[in-house]
């Protein structure tokens, strides 16, 4: 498998900032790798996400992704590079209100050219299970349908990476366990994913590699196995006899 | 706990068999407590000779002997099934030991300690993640709920982990 | 109290942008409505007072040569009036000065003084002999003829030369650009300068109170009855001359008054969607302010405070300079009056002024901020954003289908998402495009106007003939140049009608004269004798249409007149007659033509052509080229216009930018999300264009149709005080393209103000906006 990510020594520093917001990281991720990025808030796993979206610029080091070194981009460069190698699901799902579900789903592929893909983001969105919802509205979609809606947007131009920030900080357990699901329907289909997160329940759930991170540095990253083991190897539900 | 209200519980379904009493209390904990029949028949003996169970049928064929809930069986049961459990909170021993022995011996540098044992949990969390995924689609809910608590407690453990692990790097660290 | 302004302040130190615009349009709105004002109040008044001061004679008849002095004296007690001035001589005079020849109707008097008419000496003296001569002020500035100056006198043989010795100011007369103008000699001197034939009286008569219009027309019928017929041969009043004075302020204080109304509407709007924008903007500040303490009243009075105090600032800057802008405009026509200049406003108008603009400032301010103090605390933190608007959907479909770049076909979906705020962003478009179409419609409609009254383009070649040359002699000179194309020869007469009291001052042509550049608005040109063509004030006094015959009256001979047309001339507001030279009965006196009008081949010099006609006569010939110049009037009308389309296009840039940055402002976090789903920056300054090009557009286009009935009626109104109607061909100055080309340009400049609040939103921190919460 190819690389698709690596990060060479970034740092991120802020103005008036002390210590810096990412301290040194370095790592690489495969293709088709399930990786979570896991941390307390302030750890830099958001920034370091950022960076490797292509939304923020480290202020050392390089990041290059799907073959691109993103420090070589400008702005329009990183645009580009957002809409078609990367799909970026948000905790908040950030839909464009005004504009149906499939209108929101559509904007990337109708930035890249103006060919209808209509057909296109309606087959994603069944296979998401939201067909049914495509020309309805936001605000009327429940939360779990408007971040699987987001999910079909960050999907429809097909992108080499798939980046999701806290997709389930905003939804139910039940939405939750939902697209949690999904993302891992789709690892299965050979999607790479990078899913930060500050729940080591959601980390493992899916990903087979957890990196976490503690003040800007990366303090462990762990390869799990992933055999499939008895109930009672893992659990032990104590028994003790009374003395008698 | 011991099997005795897990026997009595069974029970007060319908009267049942010494071994399918065991075989049922395995299936319900979904694999996670494997029971010596011996110990079921030694807790039917003792409920009997309390008064909370009899059993039907003759006493010479024991292997065939079939136990029914008495009345006051039911009412220990009961009483047993609507109060809390007061019990104190149950740690690892093993770990905790280790964490005060290495406290100790190591100096206080218990960092290589703590970040191996947060990855034997990630590991744990992973496995019972993935016990949990094989429960649900088998349609076994009660393992499923019994594995997301495991996973709460694993959770739960691993941000003590995390707590003593900025204790133990973050003394010298000032912020701002 | 100070909580209130203490959050106002902070709240304007954070949108200086916007209180810019704010201040910049209720600048410009409120000077120009004070210039308007200032003027409309100012205007009236000096004329009425230097009537007064003048003694000003309500109303002034001229009188055949032959009328016996002493039936004349006896005429005021005739008609009641309570001062009387003359009989004063007058004949027609031909001087030269400076190589020019000029032509005044010159008055025998013997002083500026008396009960009538007082003359306003202002510069040298009265004539004392003579061989002195007075001028007008206006016709000395116009023709640079200084006090000393010498003139030859060219119309009576002797050819004696008189000395200017004095300037005065009459109010009765017009500027000199406009009007022919009068002079002043001794009585005594008038019979060595009379050309027989050319001589008449005039008297003044002065009235115990102002009179009406109907109340002149019967005096004059009085007079006319009571003395031989055929004696009474022109006669003026003040209410005619007062409103041909009038005129131009009229129309300056028309126009301007109808924009400023447009640019405070304008600004109205503008203010009324910044502040509905900053209570959007503000919603969970608002409830947060409410918990805090704030009373419902106070938090309106933020908001509109927000509003309020630039405006304020505006209005303490914009009343002044509009009252001293407006200054020049009075000084003009002070000086026309000859009145000296004062610095005249109205202390309690600016006032009126301030109050009332910060009356209708803080309506447009407080109505909008009233959804900020009704909004419950609760709901307002927690929704924390005012609903955003959903329409647009359809507009964004439609521009899908036509397969536009998806920035544009989202930007036009922005467009009109909040309804109510896109329309009043149209209104203020609107009215500053069809500013614009009037702007550059009606000094275009002047010049054509123009052209027609001064045959620019017709006639090159203006000649005079004195009267010791015959008219045969100069039709010969004429003929034998090869340049000559066309000889039209004018002959002026004033000719009686049925239902007018005055004689109608009549054009006589001789010549071809169809060919000459009036607009014919009905009808036809008079292509024989009898036939006659009359704007439609003489039409409509008379109550005669066309096709209808009556019956005029000149030197006591009845004259048979059809009329075959209506035609468009400003001299006399609309009292005038055109015929041709065959319908004058053969023996009227003095009736050759004496003005020529000459049309020259393509391609001839027009100066040899001029010196060689002068050379052969040039005593007696004044030969000079036309004057197609812009009159003056026009001129300060033209100028105003086009600071007033300035004014309101300012007002419709700072509308759409205004309405921008709210939109940008509060659609950031979807900009934001475009952003980060690969929406370029360039892109998303494309988006912001497409949005304030399709607001222009369509505002363009509304306006149009707003814009050319503005022109419409603008030029109606002038007609109309002109005593005309409005012929075709004025209404009709844009060409197909430039109709189509002004919406375009109004979505160019749209763009070009889309362009900051673009590249503010192509800015945007991704990851700031979205990751805030």
């Amino acid at each position: 498998m190819s690389e698709l990510v690596r990060l060479t020594d970034i740092t991120k520093v802020y103005q008036g900032g002390v210590t810096g917001a990412l301290n040194g990281v370095s790592l690489a991720i495969e293709e088709g790798e399930f990786t979570a990025i896991m941390g307390p808030s302030g750890s830099g796993k958001s920034t370091l996400l950022n960076l490797v979206a292509g939304l923020d610029r480290p202020s050392s080091g390089s990041v290059t992704v799907a073959g691109s070194d993103l420090g070589r981009l400008s702005e329009t460069g990183l645009a580009r590079f957002r809409r078609d190698r990367i799909g970026f699901v948000f905790q908040f799902f950030h839909l464009l209100p005004n504009l149906t579900a499939l209108e929101n789903v559509l904007i990337p592929a109708q930035l890249r050219s103006r060919v209808s893909a209509a057909s296109a983001g309606r087959a994603l969105m069944s296979r998401l299970g939201i067909g049914e919802v495509a020309d309805r509205y936001p605000s009327r979609l429940s939360g779990g349908q408007q971040q699987r809606v987001a999910v079909a947007r960050a999907l429809i131009n097909q992108p080499k990476l798939l980046l999701a920030d806290e997709p389930t900080g905003a939804l139910d357990t039940k939405s939750g366990d939902q697209v949690m699901a999904l993302f891992a329907e789709l690892h299965q289909e050979g999607q790479t994913i990078v899913l930060v997160t500050h729940d080591p329940k959601l980390a493992t759930r899916c990903a087979a590699r957890v990196i976490s991170m503690l003040d800007g540095r990366v303090i462990d990253d762990a390869r799990l196995e992933t055999t499939e083991r008895k109930p009672a190897d893992v659990i032990r539900v104590r028994s003790e006899e009374p003395s008698r | 706990m011991s099997l005795k209200y897990g026997v009595l519980g069974l029970l007060a379904e319908e009267p049942l068999h010494g071994y399918e009493v065991k075989n049922r209390f395995e299936a319900m904990l979904g694999g996670t407590w494997e029971v010596n029949i011996g110990q079921v028949y030694t807790t039917l003996q003792r409920l009997e000779r309390d008064g909370l169970v009899r059993p039907v049928g003759s006493r010479g064929d024991r292997g065939k002997l079939l136990y029914e809930l008495l009345e006051p069986g039911r009412t220990a049961l009961n009483a047993w099934l609507s109060a809390p459990d007061q019990g104190p909170q149950r740690l690892h021993e093993e770990f905790y030991v280790k964490l005060l022995l290495a406290t100790r011996l190591a100096n206080g540098d218990l960092g290589p300690l703590l970040a191996r044992q947060k990855r034997a949990y990630l590991q744990l969390l992973r496995d019972l993640n993935q016990l949990e995924d094989r429960a649900k689609r088998d349609g076994r809910n009660d393992l499923a709920r019994l594995v997301r608590g495991a996973l709460l407690h694993t959770e739960a453990d691993i941000k003590w982990i995390d707590e003593l692990s900025e204790k133990n790097g973050g003394g010298s660290r000032d912020t701002k | 109290m100070t909580a209130i302004l203490v959050k106002a302040l902070a709240d304007l130190r954070r949108r200086r942008v916007q209180a810019a615009v704010i201040f910049l349009t209720v600048l410009l709105a409120m000077a120009t409505g004070t210039m308007a004002l200032t003027l409309m109040s100012q205007t009236r008044d000096p004329y009425q007072a230097a009537f007064e001061a003048q003694k000003g004679a309500h109303l002034q008849v001229e009188f055949k040569a032959s009328t016996d002095p002493q039936l004349l004296a006896s005429t005021p007690a005739i008609i009641g009036a309570s001062a009387a001035g003359g009989p004063y001589p007058a004949t027609s005079l031909q001087f030269k000065h400076g190589g020019q020849s000029f032509y005044v109707q010159t008055f025998g008097r013997d002083s500026a003084g008396g009960d009538v008419e007082v003359l306003n000496v202002t510069a040298g003296h009265w004539a004392r002999a003579n061989d002195e001569i007075v001028l007008t002020r206006s016709f000395a500035e116009l023709n640079k003829v200084s006090i000393g100056d010498t003139i030859q006198v060219v119309s009576v043989p002797a050819q004696p030369t008189l000395k200017v010795v004095g300037e005065v100011v009459d109010i009765d007369e017009g500027s000199a650009d406009l009007s022919s103008q009068h002079a002043w000699v001794l009585k005594g001197a008038v019979p060595a300068l009379t050309t027989p034939g050319l001589s008449t009286y005039l008297m003044d008569y002065r009235f115990p109170s102002d009179p009406t219009s109907s109340q002149l027309q019967s005096y004059v019928d009085r007079l006319r009855a009571s003395l031989p017929p055929g004696s009474i041969t022109a006669s003026i009043n003040y209410l005619l001359i007062r409103s041909i004075f009038n005129i131009t302020n009229q129309i300056i204080t028309g126009v301007l008054s109808a924009f400023s109304v447009f640019a405070l509407a304008a600004t109205i709007a503008i203010m009324a969607t910044l502040v509905t924008g900053i209570v959007i903007s503000a919603f969970r500040e608002i409830g947060i302010m409410k918990a805090v303490g704030f009373t419902p009243a106070g938090v309106i009075g933020v908001f509109a405070l927000q509003v309020i105090i630039p405006a304020l600032a505006a209005c303490l800057i914009g009343i002044p300079a509009g009252t001293i802008l407006s200054q020049p405009l009075l000084a003009n026509s002070s000086h026309a009056l000859g009145l000296p200049y004062v610095p005249s406003f109205s202390l309690g108008l600016d006032l009126l002024l301030l109050v009332g603009g910060l009356l209708v400032v803080s309506l447009a301010a407080t109505l909008p901020a009233l959804r900020a103090g009704l909004l419950k605390p609760i709901t307002a933190i927690t929704i924390a954003t005012a609903p955003r608007g959903r329409s647009g959907g359809w507009l964004r479909r439609q521009a899908a289908r036509l397969r536009l770049p998806q920035p544009i076909v989202l930007g036009i979906g922005d467009a009109f998402a909040r309804p109510l705020r896109a329309a009043l962003t149209l209104v203020t478009v609107i009215l500053g495009v069809a500013t614009v179409v009037v702007a550059i419609g009606l000094p275009r409609s002047f010049q054509l106007i123009n052209n027609s009254e001064t045959g620019a383009g017709n006639y090159q070649v203006v000649i005079n003939r004195s009267n010791a040359l015959p008219d045969a002699e100069v039709m010969r000179i004429l003929n034998a140049q090869p340049e000559t194309a066309r000889v039209v020869a004018l002959d002026g007469e004033n000719i009686a009608v049925p239902g007018i009291s005055d004689p109608v001052n009549s054009r006589i042509f001789r010549g071809d004269s169809s060919k000459l550049a009036y607009m014919v608005i009905a009808g036809r040109w008079f292509s024989g004798p009898g036939e006659v063509l009359a704007p439609a004030g003489f039409l409509h006094d008379t109550h005669l249409k066309i096709g209808d015959t009556f019956t005029g009256s000149l030197n006591g001979q009845a004259l048979q007149l059809r009329v075959v047309g209506e035609v468009y001339d400003i001299s006399n507001l609309g009292h005038e007659l055109f015929m041709d030279y065959a319908t004058l009965p053969p023996n009227t006196p003095n009736s050759d033509p004496s003005t020529y009008w000459v049309t020259l081949r393509p391609g001839s010099d027009l100066n040899a052509y001029i010196q060689r006609v002068a050379g052969t006569q040039p005593d007696l010939l004044d030969v000079h080229p036309n004057n197609t110049s812009l009159i003056g009037p026009v001129k300060i009308i033209d100028s105003v216009l086009l600071v007033l389309a300035v004014v309101l296009v300012l007002i419709g840039v700072g509308g759409i930018f205004n309405t921008l940055l709210l939109n940008t402002r509060e659609r950031i976090q979807d900009t934001a999300t475009l952003k980060a789903v690969g929406m370029s920056p360039r892109q998303v300054i494309v988006m912001v264009a497409a949005s304030a090009g399709l607001l222009a557009l369509v505002a363009g286009l509304m306006a149009m149709p707003v814009g050319l009935y503005l022109h419409r009626l603008l030029n109606d109104v002038v007609s109309t005080s002109t005593g005309n109607d409005t012929p075709p061909s004025v209404y009709g100055v844009f060409s197909i393209f430039e109709l189509m080309a002004m919406p375009l340009l109004a979505v160019a400049v749209a763009v070009v103000a889309s362009l900051v609040p673009g590249r503010w939103a192509a800015r945007t921190n991704v990851i700031e906006v979205l990751h805030a919460e």
